[in-house]
Parts: structure tokens; C-alpha cells; sequence
């Protein structure tokens, strides 16, 4: 018998990440963008979807992609909001969502009709770090009842995304949380991290994230998606 | 996936199925009678509990079709995750 070894150096993630870009050219040929949103459980991605699809349904289409554990429970809430498409994604037990269920959950979406696309990832803060879905951005949401040091705790979280959302701000007076600190310890991490500060439930601070989707989002008045040219501006996400 | 019925309990065991996904293209590619070892590099930063990713792969290349391959994690820089090699008995016997 002989034992050979073979030398592979072939990254666990490349299935991952092919289909990840597949997903990435899907939605930049129908002008659409994505973000990611992913946070720990209970910091509010939920309730924040709520209200942006309250605020800015009826002006511009979205379509969310809900990542839950074991239930529906998100997109039902979702659901009631919005007339558009909510495609609910369970995933068994399985802490992340991964591209292959984007690129499954996309088969029902109308991009052509579509002018943002919201990914609410499984509450976790660990995985969904290293799993690319195809998104334009990850937002990482993170509310002012956690601890400030949660950037210093989960780094790879905080690197990847492109935008924070300091929720829950209408709680500042009961907790100690101190923002400024938060705030420092996430642009150690990541200086290039923009900041919205932001209370879903009491509508505090919503102008600005409501803005930066509006000026994010795919302009409605496009004749046929199959015409724009790949060499177009980018746009200003 | 077939493996535990489709359920995937957790990061580590997705990522161990992944493993023995990319063994068993080299394993087929290479015409392996059967796979001695397996080894990955696992970075500091990539996300993963080292011992329960151990557990999970050591408990996939337990059963067919590795009859009891050796898991050999090698620490590595950042966030790699690589299948760093595959060790093989090819059958053939050698001069």
C-alpha cells in the first residue's frame, strides 16, 4: 500500500464565496442593492425593518430576505408591513445564513421590480461574520443595552461591516452605556464604519438611515434593466 | 445535506461537511482507495471553536467514506480556513 499526501490548500469557504459572487453579479446587472443586516439576538433588526418598510414602502420597492432559526415569526411581522415580497429563510438550527439560500430566496424575488433588497441575518454576532452572501454592505446592528465593548469582542463582525447601527437610543438615560466609547471602540476596528444612531421604537434618529437608503436605492425610472450598460457609475453605496 | 438529517446543528459541524466535501473531490480525483488524514488550517480570527470543529470532524471522517481518517488542525494567521491537505492510500503498491 502506499500513502501519499496531497497537498490541496483550497479554502473551506470557496463554494461559499462562488456562489456569493454569483449572487453579487445577479444583483449588480439588475442595479439592485443589498445590505446585510446581522447584530446578536434582540438588538432590534427586526423592529428597524418594520419601520423602514412603514416609512419608505409605499416610495420605494424593497424586498426582504429573513433569516430565523427556527421559526417564521420575523417575516409574519414583516409580512404585515409591507405588500411586497418577504421570503423567510429557516434555517434549521444553522447559526448564519449562506449564499446558496440567498441565491435560492432570489429565484422568487422580482429584481427588475425591485430597488433595495434587505438580508436580516440570524441573530448572531460570530458567523455570519465570514459568510459572504453577495451583499453590498453588511450592517451591523448594536444596540446601547449591550456592552460597549462588543467591536473589541467580535472584531471580524465589526471589519466587515460597512455601517453601524447604534439602536435603541431612547434607552440612553436608564443605561450606562457610553456612546462616545462605543463608538471609539468600533473605528479602532473598523475607521472606515459610518454610524447611524438610532431608536426603532420611538422613531429618534430615523431621518438619516431613511435618507441613506433612499439615496442607496435602485432610481425607479429605469425602461429595461437589460440595457444599462456594465460600465455605468457606480452608484453611491 | 444528508448528514444529520439535513439539520445542521451548528457553524462548526456546516464547516466540517464542507471539509469532507472538498476530501472527497480530492479523494475521488486522486483514485484513493481511503483517506488516512485530513488536515486544515484553522486562523485565529476565523470564527471558529477549534475543539468543537475537532469533535465534528473527527466524528464525520469516522464513518464511510473515511473509516477513520486522522483530523490534523494546523493554527494559522487571521481568518484562514484551508484544506491544507489530504493524505491518501492510493492502493498501488510501491518499489
Amino acid at each position: 500500500m502506499a500513502v501519499r499526501t496531497i497537498e490541496v490548500r483550497e479554502r473551506v469557504m470557496a463554494r461559499n464565496d462562488e456562489l456569493a459572487e454569483e449572487v453579487r453579479r445577479r444583483l449588480q446587472r439588475a442595479g439592485v442593492p443589498a445590505f446585510n443586516l446581522v447584530s446578536s439576538p434582540g438588538s432590534g433588526k427586526t423592529l428597524l425593518l418594520e419601520r423602514t418598510l412603514e416609512r419608505l414602502g409605499r416610495e420605494i420597492a424593497m424586498a426582504v430576505i429573513t433569516g430565523d432559526v427556527q421559526t417564521q415569526n420575523d417575516a409574519d411581522r414583516l409580512a404585515r408591513h409591507t405588500d411586497r415580497l418577504v421570503q423567510a429563510v429557516v434555517t434549521h438550527g444553522a447559526c448564519h445564513l449562506d449564499a446558496s439560500q440567498i441565491s435560492r430566496a432570489l429565484e422568487a424575488i422580482d429584481l427588475h421590480a425591485t430597488q433595495l433588497l434587505f438580508v436580516e441575518n440570524v441573530g448572531n454576532l460570530v458567523c455570519p461574520a465570514n459568510w459572504d452572501l453577495g451583499e453590498t454592505a453588511k450592517i451591523v446592528v448594536f444596540s446601547v443595552t449591550e456592552g460597549e465593548d462588543k467591536p473589541l469582542k467580535y472584531p471580524a463582525m465589526f471589519r466587515n461591516a460597512g455601517y453601524a447601527v447604534l439602536n435603541k437610543i431612547d434607552l440612553l438615560p436608564h443605561v450606562s452605556f457610553d456612546l462616545d466609547l462605543a463608538m471609539a471602540n468600533a473605528l479602532a476596528i473598523n475607521p472606515a464604519l459610518r454610524f447611524f444612531k438610532t431608536s426603532a421604537r420611538t422613531g429618534a434618529g430615523l431621518e438619516e438611515w431613511i435618507e441613506f437608503l433612499r439615496s442607496s436605492a435602485r432610481p425607479p425610472a429605469i425602461a429595461s434593466p437589460s440595457l444599462i450598460p456594465s460600465s455605468s457609475p457606480v452608484p453611491p453605496w | 445535506m444528508p448528514a444529520f438529517g439535513g439539520r445542521l446543528p451548528m457553524h462548526e459541524l456546516s464547516l466540517a461537511l464542507e471539509v469532507c466535501r472538498l476530501v472527497e473531490g480530492v479523494a475521488d480525483r486522486e483514485r484513493a482507495n481511503r483517506v488516512t488524514g485530513v488536515g486544515v488550517e484553522v486562523g485565529a480570527d476565523a470564527g471558529v471553536e477549534v475543539e468543537n470543529f475537532r469533535f465534528c470532524l473527527e466524528t464525520l471522517l469516522r464513518d464511510p467514506p473515511f473509516d477513520g481518517a486522522r483530523t490534523d488542525l494546523v493554527p494559522a494567521e487571521g481568518d484562514t480556513l484551508r484544506l491544507a491537505y489530504v493524505e491518501i492510500d492510493d492502493g498501488r503498491s510501491h518499489h
